[in-house]
């Protein structure tokens, strides 16, 4: 949200964007806005993000709702021990029912 | 049952001059309009809201131009001579629209929601048109008028329940716009011909549904509609304001410097 601290920092509050492409694809990040609120963020998501590709849903989503891991604690990501027997390799992982139904039209 | 013409080469006589007419008000009015509105590319309050205008100041070259290609179809000149080649009075748009924005965001935020409230208004009415490929033109230009009115609608509802000096503003611009937005429904000698035909409704009908579309909103915003406002007309008989002749000049400027220039 607006820093308070800082008086001089006349930015509204931060939304971040998500584009869905195609229905049943997942909605990807593509970026953040400045807005007054939710409808005035989807109003300028719209013509940021989705005037120079295909589009079928948007969302927004308040920066400060995001709670995220700290770059400095990555490590706890690390393998450390062979952990290759939980990897997906020689599954069909596909992201959603309609691509799976594609290829096994195929 | 009304005679529906499936291609404009159909259209003869009255008919087809009305036609002529309304296309000429339709092209014009978003030819002047999107010129307006892009005055504010770079300039604009904030940098989304900056791209937002100069996108939808796109949309409305792109529908003039869709609407100057109907016009060539049936026999006019070519969208480029129709454009930059034209006199201020061989013009048909609203005074509306060539109205200057001088760099008050109210009054342009205002012009373009009370516009596109019209233009959602119209083009509701042209797609049962008997003309067909006016009325596929007016379905297909729907969606992209659709996002201008919620965009102009979202932003008359932020402003006008704002703060003193933003109320006082948008009730500012709404006086001063609301006359011209009357004279969006000036009659032409094409009214009745295109009401009988079934090309597109009498104007008054379309500013009454217009009316009850922009006063609920403009309410629930706090603001007043001005009562009693008498439309200014002239615009769609080519009496045009001399805001127009200064637009135009701009506009035409780097083609009437060489014509033959090709791009």
């Amino acid at each position: 949200m607006t820093d308070t601290s800082n008086p001089t920092d006349t930015q509204w509050p931060v939304f971040e964007v998500f584009h869905q492409q195609a229905r049943g694809e997942p909605h990807v990040h593509v970026g953040s806005v400045h807005a007054t609120d939710p409808e005035m963020a989807l109003l300028m998501a719209k013509e940021q993000f989705a005037r120079r590709q295909a589009c079928v849903n948007l969302w927004v989503v308040p920066a400060s709702a995001i709670t995220a891991t700290k770059y400095e604690d990555d490590d706890i990501f690390e393998h450390g021990t062979d952990k290759s027997y939980r990897e997906s390799w020689g599954y069909k992982t596909p992201k959603t029912i309609h691509v799976t139904k594609k290829e096994s039209q195929q | 049952m009304m005679t529906t013409y499936d291609a404009l080469g159909e259209l003869r006589g009255d008919v087809k001059h009305a036609v002529i007419d309304l296309l000429y008000r339709l092209a014009d009015d978003e030819l002047v309009i999107g010129h307006r509105d892009s005055e504010w590319t770079g300039l604009a309050p904030i940098l989304e809201e900056d791209v937002a205008f100069s996108s939808m100041a796109q949309d409305e070259m792109g529908h003039a131009l869709t609407y100057y290609r109907l016009l060539h179809e049936l026999g006019e000149a070519d969208p480029d001579t129709l454009a930059f080649t034209r006199k201020p009075r061989q013009f048909r748009c609203c005074s509306f629209v060539s109205l200057p924005s001088t760099r008050d965001w109210a009054l342009s935020l205002m012009r373009q929601f009370l516009y596109d409230a019209q233009e959602s208004v119209r083009l509701a009415a042209l797609t049962t048109s008997t003309v067909t490929p006016l009325a596929e033109v007016a379905r297909k230009l729907r969606g992209e008028e659709k996002y201008h009115l919620m965009h102009g609608r979202t932003w008359v509802l932020r402003l006008g329940n704002s703060t003193d000096e933003a109320h006082e503003k948008m009730q500012a611009a709404l006086n001063s716009a609301y006359p011209h937005a009357l004279g969006m429904f000036e009659p032409t000698e094409a009214n009745e011909v295109l009401a009988q035909s079934g090309v597109c409704p009498r104007e008054e009908e379309l500013c009454h549904q217009w009316e009850s579309a922009v006063a609920p909103v403009l309410t629930d915003a706090g603001l007043a509609v001005p009562a009693n406002a008498r439309p200014i007309h002239g615009g769609r008989v080519g009496t045009q304001p001399a805001a127009l002749a200064e637009l135009l000049e701009g506009m035409q400027l780097v083609h009437s410097s060489d014509p033959s220039a090709q791009w």
